[in-house]
C-alpha cells in the first residue's frame, strides 16, 4: 500500500475518533431533546460540572475553599486523602442525580406546560449558574483528569501499520491515539446500554411514553416529575462520560463547556431526536473535519476544523432539515 | 363407561383471566361515584352548571349530549384533568376535591380520548404495558436499573397484558408501531392501554366516532364484554344514539352545560326536554 | 404398511399409537397462545386424543356416528379428527366462514349428532338452525369466551369432555385399554372422513374417504417428497379443505412430522416468519399477494434498497433456477447470485417465513409464470400439483429438478391417468373417493363405467408426459366467429397485473370477448397515495379516471400477448369495466376457496354484461350485498365501461402492429 493512501486511512480512523467524541456530547442533548421536547444548552457546562466534580472528589478537594477561606479566613483546599477512581466516579454520579433532583424540583415543576422556548431560557439561566457554581465550588484552575485511561499513541498500531507500506517508502506507521479507542468503546457500551435500556425496561418504556405524548402519559398514571428526574439523571451520567473523555483529552478548563458548540452541527446533521442520528451525525462531522482538512485545508490555509462543521449543517439545514434520522416533518395543508 | 352421560359430572372450566386490580368491597348496584353540584367554568365560559349524577357499580352509563354539552369536560373533571370550582365528587365513598390525573389512574380509573392519545413510536404491546405502571408495585428507579424482582414482575405484567391482546384479538399488530394502525385498531389498543390498568371505573370518550358500522358493532361488543365477563363499570360519551340504547343501562343528557336528563335509554329518550335539545329548539 | 407386530397400519388412530411410541418425544403440534409457542409431544398429543376420545364416548358418539368439526386451524379441533377416528365414527369438517345456511346444510345432509366448535361465533350459527340439524344433539365448544352464560345442558366445553375422559380413564384403567384394542381392531374399511366439496357449482356434496385408501395415498406421497419427523409444517389453510386435511393431518400422521398452529387468520405471515416450515402450501393467489406486498415495500424503500432488489432480481432471474435445478451456470453467475442470497434473497426469504423450505407446493389454479419462475429464482423449491377431493388431494405432482410453470407435472405413484376422446382427464388412484354420501345418483355420474373418476377439466399430456390442464372442460367457449375464448387464460394474464385482483371474462356465443375487473385495493390504493389520489372507499377508487387508464393501460398489454398466441388472438378483450365491488364469498361471488363462480356472476350482473356488449358508455345499476354478520344491504353505482384497443391477428411470426 502507498503511503498517500496509508495516510488516507489513518486521516478517516482519527476523523472516526474525533466524531466518538462529538457524538457523546451531542447524546446528552437528544435524550433530554426526545423525552421533554427542551434543547438544553446546559449540556456542555453539565460536562464541565461532572469533570470538575470527579477530579475533586478524586483529589480529595475541599469544596467552596475559597468561599470558605474569605469567609472564616482559614486555608483550607484540601483534606489529605485521595479517592480511588471507581469511588470518584460513583459519588460523580450521586452529585448529578442530585442535582437533577433539586433542578427538577425548584425550577422545572414550575414550568410545566410552558413554551419550549421559555425552558429553553431556563436551561440558558441553568448553564451560566452551574458554570458560576462549578468555579466557586472547585476553583477555575486548569485540572487533569487522571483515571487510569490509556493514552498517548498506539506504538503497536505503529508498527503494525508500518508493515502494510510498499517496500522501500519511507513511512513510519499510523498514528492512534488510545485515549481515542478507549472513548469509542465507551461510546459503543453507552449506545447499546441506552438502547437496550429504553427497548426493555419498564421506565425505558414510560420514558418513550412521555416523549410520545404527555397527556396520554398523565392519563396511565405516569408521573411527569419522576420521569424528568430520570431523564436528567441519564443526561447527566452522559455529561459525565463526555466530560471524562474530553477532561482526559484536553484538561478540565472553562473551554470543556465550549464542546457544546462543537454538537450542534452533529445535531442538524443527525436528527435531535435519534440516537442513531446522534451517533452517525458525530462520525461524518468527524471524519469530514479531519478530510477536508488534509486535502482542502491547504488550498485555504488551513484551521478549517473551525467552520467545517457548521457549513455541512448549513447544507444540510437547506435540503434535510429533519436530519438523517430524525422524525419526518410532515406538513399538511 | 356405559353409565348415561349426566352433564352436571362435567365441571365448568375456570376463567383464567379477571380484571380485578382495583377490586372493592362495593356491592354490584350501589353507587360507585357520585357527582354533586359540580360546575366548572374557564375563564367567563361555563362548561358545567351545578350537574349532579352518579355512576353505579356495574353499569354502563351514558353520557349524551349535543356538541359542546360538556360532556368531555365532565369526563376530564372525573379523571382529574379539570378541577371543578364547585361541587363535590364521591368516589367509593370518599368525598374528593382537587386530585390529579395520575392519582386518579393509581385509584383506578382509566380512560380513553376522543382524539385517541395513543403513544404512535411505540408497538401495540408497548402501548398497552404503559397501561400497568400504576399497578408496578417496584417504583422507576428500580425498574431503570433492571433489577432482578422488577423483571420478574415486568414478565407478570406482559401476560396479562397478552390476555388482553388477545380480549381484543389484536394478536396480527402485537409488534406493530400504533402510528401505522388504521383508526378502528388504534381505538382497540387504546381501549386495551385502558383495561391493561384493570380499571374499577373506565371512562370512554367517543370509543365509537369516526368507525364504520363493522367496527362500531366490534366495538360494542368488546364494551359489552368487558362489562359482563369482568364486571367493570364504564362510563361512556356517545353520538351515535342507536349505540347508546343498545349498550348502556342508564343515560345521563348534558345540554349547554346542564343536566336535562338522566334515566334508562327508554325513560331518556321519552323526555321532552330532551328531544328538545336534539331537535335544537332555542334556550331561554 | 404395517407396523411392527405385522398388522396393517390402515388408519390415522393406528398411527397416533404407533407415534406416540417412536417420536414419542418429538414435537407433534405447535400453537401461539397468549403470544408463546406452545408445544405438544406425540405421547401428550395421544393423552389429549385419549382423554377427548374416551369423554366422546361417554356423551354417545359411536362407531359410524358422523360428528362436524367446525373452525380455525386449532390443535383441539386437529385432536377432535383423530379422537373421532378412534372410536370408528366419521368426521365431518365444514368451512368455518360458512354461512349459517350452508352450514344447516352440510350437517344436515350428513346426519351429524355432535358438532365440536371453536368458538361463541360458531355455536350461535348452529344453535340457531338446530331445527334444521334434527339429528344434532351435543355441541362442544373449544373457546368459552362468550359461552359462560348460554344453557350448557347439550353444550359443553372442550375442557370438560376432556376432563370427564380423564376421570373415567384414571377410575377404571380398562377403559384405557378397550379404547387402544378398539383402534387395533378397526380395518381399512371404515371411512376415514368425509370431505364437503365447496361446490363451484349447486349444493356441496359429502366427499367420503375410507381410512385404508387415506393412509395409502399419504404415504405414497410422503416417500416421494422424503418428508419426515423433522419436517414442520404450519396448518392455515381452512381446516375443512382437502388440501389442508391431507398435507397437515394425513400426511402430518404417517410422516411423524410437525404441525403448527397458527395465533389467528390475521397472524399468518408472523408465525410463518417465526416456524419457517420445511413445506409448504399455499395457492397461486397467497404467492401473488406475497409478490405484491413486496413489490410494494420495494417500491416505497429508499433508492439503494430498490436499485439492490432490482439487479439481483434479475441476477435471480437470469440464474436461479439454473442454480436451483443444478443445472451448470458459469462461475460469475454463481458469484453474483452467492452475493445476491446474502443481500437479498436471505433477507427476504426469512422475512417471508420461506428460509427452512425444502418442498412448497401450488395448486388450485394456474400459476403466472412470471409469478412462479420469482419465488423459484429465489431458491425456494416450489411445485406444481394438480389434485381433487375426489382423490384426496395428488392426482398428478412435478418432481423435483422436473419443474415447469405451465403443466402439473405427472402422475404421482399408483395414479393411473387417461384422457378421454372429448379430451377430460379422468383418473384412477389410491385415496380415491368411496362415494357422495347419500348421494348415489351423483356419485355414478361422476364415475366412467369402468372406475375412472371424471375430473371435469380439459387437458393433455405434453411431450414431456406431464400433464397441461388448459381450463374447465366445460367452460372453453367460441366467439360467433368461431374464435376461441378461453376465459381462465384470459384472466390469469390480467391477474399478472399486481393492479389487478380478480377478472371475470365473458365471450361464448359472443360477438367478441370482454371483461369484469376487480382492482387490488392494497396496490391500487398504495399507487393512488403516492400519486396524491383521494378516495373514500373500494367504490370510490375503482371508478376514478386515473384508474381506468392504468387498468386500459393493463388490458392493452394483455391484448398484445394474447394477440401473439394465433390459438388466443382471437379472444383479445374489446371493452371492459372495473367493478363496483369486490367479488366476496359472502356474495356468493366466490367460492369458499376464493374462486369465481362464473354463471352466478353473469347473473347477477347481467345488466353490466348487456352494457358491455351494447355499445353504452356507463351504466346504473345496485347490487345487494351481505355483511359479515349475514344482515343485508345494497349499493349503488354507475360504472363506466371503456373499449380497449385490439390487435392484429399475427400472420405466422411477423411483426405485430397496434391497429387502434
Amino acid at each position: 500500500m502507498s503511503p498517500a493512501f496509508l495516510n488516507f486511512i489513518e486521516t478517516i480512523l482519527n476523523g472516526l475518533m474525533a466524531g466518538v467524541m462529538y457524538s457523546l456530547v451531542a447524546l446528552g442533548f437528544v435524550l433530554i431533546f426526545k423525552a421533554s421536547g427542551i434543547f438544553n444548552f446546559a449540556q456542555g457546562v453539565m460536562a464541565l460540572f461532572a469533570a470538575l466534580t470527579l477530579v475533586g472528589l478524586q483529589t480529595g478537594q475541599v469544596p467552596f475553599a475559597h468561599l470558605i477561606n474569605a469567609i472564616f479566613g482559614t486555608d483550607v483546599h484540601h483534606f489529605g486523602w485521595e479517592l480511588p477512581a471507581i469511588l470518584a466516579v460513583l459519588g460523580t454520579l450521586a452529585v448529578m442525580v442530585a442535582f437533577a433532583y433539586l433542578f427538577e424540583a425548584i425550577v422545572l415543576k414550575h414550568l410545566v406546560n410552558q413554551e419550549p422556548i421559555i425552558l429553553f431560557m431556563a436551561t440558558i439561566g441553568l448553564a451560566y449558574f452551574l458554570e458560576g457554581f462549578g468555579d466557586l465550588m472547585w476553583g477555575s484552575d486548569i485540572k487533569a483528569i487522571n483515571i487510569g485511561i490509556p493514552s498517548g499513541g498506539s506504538f503497536w498500531w505503529e508498527d503494525v501499520t508500518r508493515e502494510w507500506a510498499t517496500e522501500g517508502s519511507d513511512y513510519f506507521g499510523m498514528y492512534v491515539d488510545k485515549l481515542d479507542v478507549v472513548a469509542a468503546i465507551v461510546a459503543i457500551i453507552l449506545v447499546v446500554a441506552l438502547t437496550l435500556f429504553s427497548q426493555f425496561t419498564a421506565t425505558g418504556r414510560a420514558l418513550r411514553a412521555v416523549a410520545d405524548d404527555h397527556q396520554a402519559a398523565l392519563s396511565v398514571g405516569i408521573s411527569l416529575r419522576s420521569i424528568w428526574v430520570i431523564v436528567w439523571s441519564i443526561a447527566g451520567f452522559v455529561a459525565l462520560v463526555a466530560g471524562i473523555m474530553w477532561g482526559a483529552k484536553s484538561g478540565v478548563q472553562f473551554s470543556l463547556s465550549l464542546i457544546a458548540l462543537k454538537a450542534l452541527p452533529v445535531l442538524i446533521l443527525g436528527g435531535f431526536t435519534s440516537i442513531p442520528g446522534a451517533i452517525v451525525g458525530g462520525l461524518i462531522i468527524g471524519v469530514g473535519e479531519k478530510l477536508a482538512e488534509l486535502y482542502v485545508g491547504p488550498l485555504v490555509g488551513g484551521a478549517l476544523e473551525n467552520w467545517f462543521a457548521y457549513v455541512v449543517a448549513l447544507v444540510f439545514l437547506l435540503f434535510r432539515p429533519q436530519g438523517l434520522f430524525g422524525e419526518k416533518i410532515i406538513e399538511r395543508v | 363407561m356405559n353409565a348415561p352421560f349426566d352433564p352436571k359430572l362435567l365441571t365448568e372450566p375456570t376463567p383464567e383471566f379477571t380484571l380485578s386490580a382495583h377490586q372493592d368491597d362495593i356491592p354490584s348496584g350501589e353507587v360507585l361515584l357520585n357527582v354533586e353540584h359540580v360546575s366548572l367554568s374557564f375563564g367567563g365560559v361555563k362548561a358545567i352548571q351545578d350537574v349532579s349524577f352518579d355512576i353505579r357499580k356495574g353499569e354502563v352509563r351514558a353520557i349524551i349530549g349535543p356538541n359542546g354539552a360538556g360532556k368531555t369536560s365532565m369526563l376530564n373533571v372525573i379523571n382529574g384533568f379539570y378541577h371543578p370550582q364547585e361541587g363535590t365528587i364521591t368516589y367509593r365513598g370518599e368525598p374528593r376535591k382537587a386530585m390529579r390525573s395520575t392519582a386518579a389512574a393509581r385509584q383506578g380509573i382509566s380512560r380513553t380520548f376522543q382524539n385517541i392519545a395513543l403513544f404512535n413510536g411505540m408497538s401495540t404491546l408497548d402501548n398497552i404495558m404503559t397501561g400497568r405502571i400504576t399497578l408496578q408495585t417496584k417504583n422507576l428507579f428500580w425498574q431503570a436499573l433492571w433489577h432482578g424482582p422488577a423483571v420478574k414482575e415486568d414478565i407478570e405484567h406482559r401476560r396479562a397484558v397478552e390476555h388482553i391482546i388477545d380480549f381484543l384479538e389484536i394478536q396480527h399488530i402485537r409488534k406493530t408501531p400504533v402510528g401505522r394502525l388504521p383508526y378502528g385498531l388504534q381505538k382497540r389498543v387504546e381501549l386495551g392501554r385502558a383495561l391493561a390498568a384493570e380499571p374499577a371505573l373506565l371512562l370512554l370518550d367517543e370509543p365509537m366516532a369516526g368507525m364504520n358500522l363493522e367496527e362500531k358493532e366490534d366495538m360494542s361488543r368488546f364494551i359489552l364484554d368487558v362489562n359482563s365477563q369482568f364486571g367493570t363499570t364504564i362510563a361512556l360519551i356517545e353520538h351515535d344514539m342507536g349505540v347508546v340504547m343498545d349498550i348502556s343501562d342508564r343515560v345521563v343528557v348534558l345540554d349547554y352545560g346542564r343536566k336535562i336528563g338522566d334515566g334508562t335509554p327508554d325513560e331518556v329518550s321519552k323526555n321532552q326536554d330532551v328531544i328538545d335539545a336534539y331537535l335544537g329548539v332555542p334556550h331561554d | 404398511m404395517s407396523d411392527a407386530d405385522g398388522a396393517p397400519l390402515d388408519t390415522f388412530p393406528k398411527y397416533l399409537l404407533l407415534n406416540a411410541k417412536r417420536f414419542a418425544g418429538r414435537p407433534a403440534m405447535r400453537h401461539k397462545d397468549f403470544g408463546i409457542w406452545q408445544t405438544w409431544t406425540w405421547r401428550r398429543q395421544l393423552e389429549e386424543v385419549r382423554a377427548f376420545s374416551v369423554g366422546l364416548k361417554a356423551l354417545g358418539v359411536e362407531q359410524g356416528n358422523r360428528v362436524a368439526i367446525i373452525g380455525a386451524n386449532r390443535p383441539r379441533l386437529y385432536w377432535a379428527f383423530a379422537a373421532i377416528q378412534a372410536l370408528r365414527a366419521i368426521p365431518v369438517p365444514v368451512y368455518a366462514d360458512a354461512v349459517g345456511e350452508e352450514l344447516a346444510y352440510v350437517l344436515d345432509n350428513a346426519g351429524v349428532s355432535v358438532a365440536v366448535v371453536q368458538d361463541q361465533e360458531q355455536v350461535d350459527k348452529v344453535l340457531s338452525f338446530a331445527e334444521r340439524i334434527p339429528s344434532l344433539e351435543q355441541v362442544i365448544y373449544d373457546e368459552p369466551r362468550g359461552l359462560r352464560d348460554y344453557d350448557h345442558t347439550k353444550l359443553h366445553a372442550f375442557e370438560s369432555i376432556q376432563e370427564h375422559g380423564r376421570s373415567l380413564l384414571a377410575s377404571d384403567p380398562s377403559i384405557g385399554s378397550l379404547w387402544e384394542k378398539n383402534i387395533q381392531e378397526a380395518d381399512g374399511d371404515d371411512v376415514s372422513v368425509m370431505l364437503y366439496t365447496s361446490g363451484t357449482t349447486g349444493q356441496s356434496k359429502g366427499v367420503m374417504i375410507k381410512a385404508s385408501a387415506a393412509v395409502n395415498a399419504a404415504a405414497d406421497t410422503v416417500k416421494f417428497d422424503g418428508l419426515n419427523e423433522y419436517d414442520e409444517v404450519l396448518a392455515y389453510l381452512p381446516l375443512a379443505w382437502v388440501g389442508d386435511h391431507y398435507l397437515n393431518y394425513a400426511q402430518g400422521y404417517v410422516a411423524g412430522f410437525c404441525m403448527s398452529c397458527p395465533e389467528g387468520p390475521e397472524t399468518v405471515s408472523h408465525d410463518l416468519k417465526e416456524i419457517g416450515p420445511s413445506f409448504y402450501f399455499a395457492p397461486p393467489r397467497v404467492f401473488e399477494g406475497l409478490l405484491t406486498s413486496v413489490t410494494i415495500r420495494m417500491e416505497d424503500a429508499g433508492r439503494l434498497k430498490k436499485h439492490l432488489f432490482n439487479h439481483y432480481r434479475s441476477v435471480a432471474a437470469k440464474y436461479g433456477e439454473d442454480i436451483l435445478e443444478k443445472r451448470p451456470v458459469p462461475l460469475f453467475g454463481r458469484i453474483a447470485y452467492w452475493l445476491g442470497d446474502l443481500l437479498v434473497y436471505g433477507p427476504l426469504k426469512n422475512s417471508l417465513g420461506f428460509s427452512k423450505i425444502r418442498t412448497a407446493y401450488t395448486a388450485g389454479e394456474a400459476i403466472g409464470p412470471d409469478l412462479f419462475s420469482f419465488f423459484r429464482s429465489l431458491g425456494i423449491n416450489l411445485k406444481q400439483l394438480y389434485g381433487q377431493t375426489e382423490a384426496f388431494l395428488y392426482v398428478t405432482a412435478q418432481k423435483d429438478s422436473e419443474v415447469r410453470a405451465d403443466t402439473v407435472g405427472p402422475a404421482t405413484p399408483n395414479v393411473d391417468i387417461r384422457i378421454s376422446e372429448d379430451g377430460e382427464v379422468q383418473f384412477k388412484s389410491p385415496g380415491m373417493f368411496a362415494g357422495y354420501y347419500k348421494q348415489e345418483q351423483k356419485t355414478a355420474e361422476t364415475l366412467t363405467e369402468d372406475g375412472y373418476v371424471k375430473t371435469g377439466d380439459a387437458g393433455f399430456f405434453d411431450k414431456d408426459g406431464q400433464l397441461k390442464i388448459i381450463d374447465r372442460a366445460k367452460d372453453v367457449g367460441k366467439l360467433k366467429s368461431g374464435a376461441l375464448v378461453a376465459p381462465k387464460y384470459i384472466e390469469n394474464t390480467l391477474k399478472f397485473f399486481p393492479n389487478i385482483k380478480e377478472a371475470v371474462t365473458f365471450g361464448d356465443g359472443r360477438e367478441f370477448a370482454a371483461a369484469f375487473i376487480n382492482i387490488d385495493l392494497q396496490a391500487v390504493g398504495n399507487w393512488a397515495e403516492r400519486n396524491n389520489i383521494a378516495y373514500a372507499s373500494y367504490q370510490e377508487l375503482a371508478g376514478h379516471p386515473q384508474v381506468y387508464e392504468m387498468i386500459a393501460d393493463h388490458v392493452d398489454e394483455t391484448n398484445k400477448k394474447l394477440a401473439s398466441e394465433q390459438m388466443m388472438a382471437g379472444g383479445q378483450i374489446k371493452r371492459f369495466l372495473v367493478l363496483h365491488k369486490e367479488l366476496d364469498a359472502d356474495d356468493g361471488e366466490l367460492t369458499r376457496t376464493q374462486k369465481v363462480r362464473r354463471g352466478f356472476i353473469g347473473d347477477r350482473y347481467g345488466e353490466l354484461i348487456e352494457a358491455l356488449y351494447d355499445g353504452s358508455q356507463e351504466k346504473y345499476v345496485e347490487t345487494e350485498v351481505t355483511f359479515e354478520d349475514g344482515r343485508k344491504g345494497s349499493i349503488k353505482a354507475t360504472v363506466k365501461i371503456a373499449d380497449a384497443g385490439f390487435y392484429s391477428v399475427p400472420e405466422a411470426s411477423t411483426a405485430k402492429e397496434a391497429a387502434e
